[in-house]
């Protein structure tokens, strides 16, 4: 039924349909960030995110575990019969065994992080909170590394966990598993930061994956390429060394070897005296990815 | 072949950032071998060993993948390849269009670097060229299966890597059988045959590896054809 | 072009359901809701989505997988990807060269100074307006001069202006002869420039006609009159009195009649007015915008 006309009246009016202003108190901006970080954080996982989204994460991670289960049972079974007394393999060394699945996995998840916030014009959004770039980018970054961490954690937790059972010294293991957990975590901040920059610099899924990948698992069979050749065939264990500063992998690798005496896992360890460069190198590294991802997000036009 | 199409994808393809990941791969493909050669010298066989691992197995996947996903991927991915499929050119026409400008680009990029790193490091010249064919069949295989797969998924990168790294770095290389699937096993044959004997290992005949490479090429191209005839675009109503 | 018994399902979803219609020269406006389907048809109608079920044909030949189809069809798609590093006439100009045209260039020309675009066409599209973007995808779907013309919701965010110029467009475009469809959700659009509206709803096709003709097909429901008179009250109570008439509603200087029965009623006002000696000032038909008709029908 069509109404008549109203007579119009001089001023308008606005009616009351219930909408209430909020005057109460508001989260300040640290909690906004935290917010954004376990929400990325879960992302990293697939959780939170439609189902397909959940295949790579949780596939990756137990592509990451099996091993280390089968380490643990086999570490048993030595044990029992006296075979063995300590780990088939060093716990700090698993991450660099199972390289390529934690290259897939930075390189997934760093671009579902960022790029698609590039994509689809959502920064405003975040921007737009009392949340500045910075905050963005320490929320995204600490949320990857961690997400890394723990995807490196699980496994060598496992395996701490078959050492006990497989009753080799307490003292000796524990030791050795806070050390690896310390190697895990740098590896998660380098290769966190690694993975952020690049998939930061393009909206487009597909290539920020492919373009991390490029750069992790080229940079690494060029520097074992090289080590192999120049260690082995020129005989110079010391340059061979040093090639090791030049990939991700294997520069973390080399601070694991110097600072906790772990067994190298690449042709040729850092040589005498370079760990400490090496450690630098590392903390240089991370520095310079942090800054690079401000500096990135600072002239990012939203 | 239609101009058209082709000065479109290479317009596309320089401009972007697409091109710059590409060139600097081949910068330090380039940088390395002079590197090399600075250290020491180098044996045939260590050449030979090294540009296998650096650039038939890892260099050319990933330049087939981005380059490869890179000619049609996008423009599927945001819908723009509308204004291609809404002329009466067919469909294989502008496959091979594209295929053309992907190939070219990995000749440009990955094939000549391969070889002129060779030289640079000291190779013979047979090795070098033994490296470039067997690095562009590598590549032109490469190419024309992710640019199917670009076709058939959204999420050709990520299974394109799945491919490339488990599949060929691992399974490929391990298991005797599967073998005989791995592109890269392929191009080591092609290798194999055109080097002087004894600097490659190949694990699969020529014969067999020619006859796939080939076959191979041919068959992803008609199919990739024939699926673009069928793309449905998504719509939001 | 002629759609059969067309449907069209992603899983679960039916997006278009067992529609059939012809579509002719001149301008047709297909006009829905959003989500009720005329994008769909739309892609299906271009040849880029298979139906379900049924046929989608032009000239008795099918669109699907048929690429020599574009040479009579010529679309403008509604989501904004182009190819943003190329001009406005570089774009153009490779429409026209991968139609084949013997004289492109020419032709690009034409079809930039038909949409008034030759002043910018030398910018990038990146650096475009979404207005601007529209015309020179409009400009590319006309260089090879099709028969047929698909828009998908053209008007979508264009300013007044724009907008005006469009219609003059589509207007002197359905003159020629050819065949113009285009879709919207917004009324006042299709009212302007459609002789023939296609109404889909929800996937199915609800009505089809002049706009008038759809609400004369519904004469099920009241057609409402405002009505003016000498006596209005009196008048009320006289035609309250027969049947036809469902109610009367008395408001300010106004009397509004729904009337169940459109032609009883039409014959009935005049003579009841006379017999009691009333004049009639006004008579209106309060609900004959194209608003009400799409309410109705969606309320349906």
């Amino acid at each position: 039924m069509s109404q008549p006309e109203p007579t119009p009246s001089p001023a308008g009016v606005i009616h009351d349909i219930g909408y209430r202003g909020y005057d109460g108190g508001r989260l300040d901006r640290r909690r906004i960030g935290s917010a954004l970080f376990v929400h990325s954080l879960r992302g990293v996982f697939g959780l939170g995110r439609a189902g397909k989204s959940k295949i790579i994460p949780f596939g990756l991670a137990v592509v990451m575990v099996l091993p280390a289960l089968i380490i643990a049972v086999v570490n048993v079974a030595l044990a029992g019969q006296g075979v063995a007394t300590e780990p088939v393999l060093q716990y700090a060394r698993y991450p660099m065994v199972l390289s390529a699945a934690i290259a897939i996995f930075v390189a997934v998840q760093a671009t579902q992080a960022v790029s698609l916030d590039l994509r689809f014009h959502s920064l405003p959004l975040y921007m737009s909170r009392p949340l500045s770039r910075a905050d963005y980018v320490r929320a995204k970054y600490a949320a990857l590394t961690l997400g890394l961490f723990l995807l490196m954690a699980m496994p060598i937790l496992i395996m701490y966990v078959g050492s006990l059972f497989a009753e080799f010294p307490i003292g000796r293991e524990t030791g050795d598993v806070v050390l690896a957990l310390i190697g895990a975590m740098l590896y998660a901040l380098v290769l966190a930061g690694i993975g952020l920059v690049i998939a930061s610099l393009t909206a487009r899924r597909g290539f920020g994956i492919a373009g991390v990948i490029a750069v992790l698992t080229l940079s690494y069979a060029i520097v074992t390429a090289l080590q192999g050749w120049v260690g082995e065939m020129v005989g110079d264990l010391q340059t061979a060394g040093w090639i090791g500063l030049f990939s991700p992998m294997t520069l973390v690798d080399g601070v694991q070897v110097w600072a906790f005496g772990v067994e190298t896992s690449t042709p040729a360890g850092p040589p005498g005296g370079a760990g400490p460069v090496f450690l630098v190198v590392t903390l240089g590294v991370i520095a310079v990815c942090y800054a690079a991802l401000i500096g990135r997000y600072r002239r990012v036009r939203l | 072949m239609n101009r058209t199409v082709l000065r479109l994808t290479a317009q596309a393809m320089l401009g972007g950032r697409r091109v710059l990941l590409v060139s600097a791969m081949a910068v330090i493909l380039i940088g390395l071998a002079l590197l090399v050669r600075l250290i020491g010298d180098i044996s045939e066989p260590d050449i030979a060993a090294f540009l296998q691992v650096v650039s038939l197995a890892t260099l050319m996947p990933l330049f087939g993948l981005i380059v490869g996903t890179g000619t049609i991927g996008p423009e599927i991915d945001d819908g723009s390849i509308i204004h291609l499929l809404s002329k009466p050119v067919p469909r294989p026409v502008i496959i091979h269009s594209k295929l053309v400008v992907a190939i070219v680009a990995t000749v440009a990029f990955a094939v000549v670097p391969t070889a002129l790193a060779a030289l640079i490091m000291g190779a013979s010249g047979s090795l070098a060229l033994a490296l470039a064919v067997g690095s562009l069949a590598a590549g032109a295989v490469y190419c024309v299966m992710f640019m199917l797969l670009a076709i058939l998924t959204r999420h050709a990168v990520i299974i394109g890597l799945g491919y490339a790294l488990i599949w060929e770095s691992l399974v490929g290389s391990l298991v005797p059988g599967a073998r005989n699937l791995s592109v890269q096993q392929w191009a080591l044959a092609v290798t194999d045959a055109l080097a002087s004997p004894g600097l490659i290992t190949a694990n699969v005949g020529l014969v067999l590896a020619v006859t796939l490479i080939i076959g191979g090429f041919v068959a992803a191209t008609w199919y990739a054809g024939s699926r673009l005839r069928v793309l449905t675009l998504a719509t939001d109503d | 072009m002629q759609i059969e018994n067309c449907s069209r399902w992603f899983g679960n979803v039916v997006a278009v359901n067992d529609v059939t219609m012809t579509i002719g020269p001149g301008i047709t406006g297909l006009l829905g809701p959003n989500g009720a389907g005329k994008s769909t048809l739309i892609h299906m109608l271009a040849g880029f989505l298979p139906p379900s079920a049924g046929t989608v044909t032009l000239d008795g030949g099918p669109v699907w997988k048929n690429h020599d189809v574009y040479r009579t069809i010529g679309i403008v798609p509604e989501r904004e990807a182009t190819y943003d590093s190329l001009t406005g006439r570089q774009f153009v100009l490779a429409s026209a060269e991968l139609h084949g045209l013997d004289d492109a260039g020419a032709a690009a020309s034409r079809a930039l100074a038909t949409v008034a675009m030759e002043d910018a066409a030398h910018r990038r599209i990146g650096e475009y307006s979404k207005g601007m973007k529209q015309r020179v995808k409009m400009a590319s779907a006309l260089v090879h001069d099709p028969a047929v013309l698909l828009l998908d919701e053209p008007f979508n965010g264009m300013d007044p202006r724009q907008r005006l110029h469009l219609i003059e467009l589509l207007r002197e475009m359905g003159a020629e002869g050819r065949t113009v469809l285009f879709s919207s959700h917004i009324l006042e659009e299709v009212e302007q420039l459609a002789s023939q509206i296609e109404v889909l709803i929800a996937g199915r096709y609800a009505a089809s006609g002049d706009y008038r003709e759809i609400r004369r097909l519904m004469t099920d429901r009241p057609h409402q009159y405002t009505v003016i008179s000498s006596d209005n009250r009196m008048l009320a109570a006289a035609l309250v009195a027969d049947a036809s008439t469902a109610a009367v509603r008395l408001n300010g200087d106004a009397l509004h009649v729904d009337a169940s029965e459109f032609l009883r009623f039409a014959e009935l006002l005049p003579l009841v007015a006379r017999d009691a000696g009333i004049r009639l000032f006004e008579v209106t038909p309060a609900d004959e915008s194209l608003e009400s008709v799409f309410a109705y029908l969606v309320e349906k």
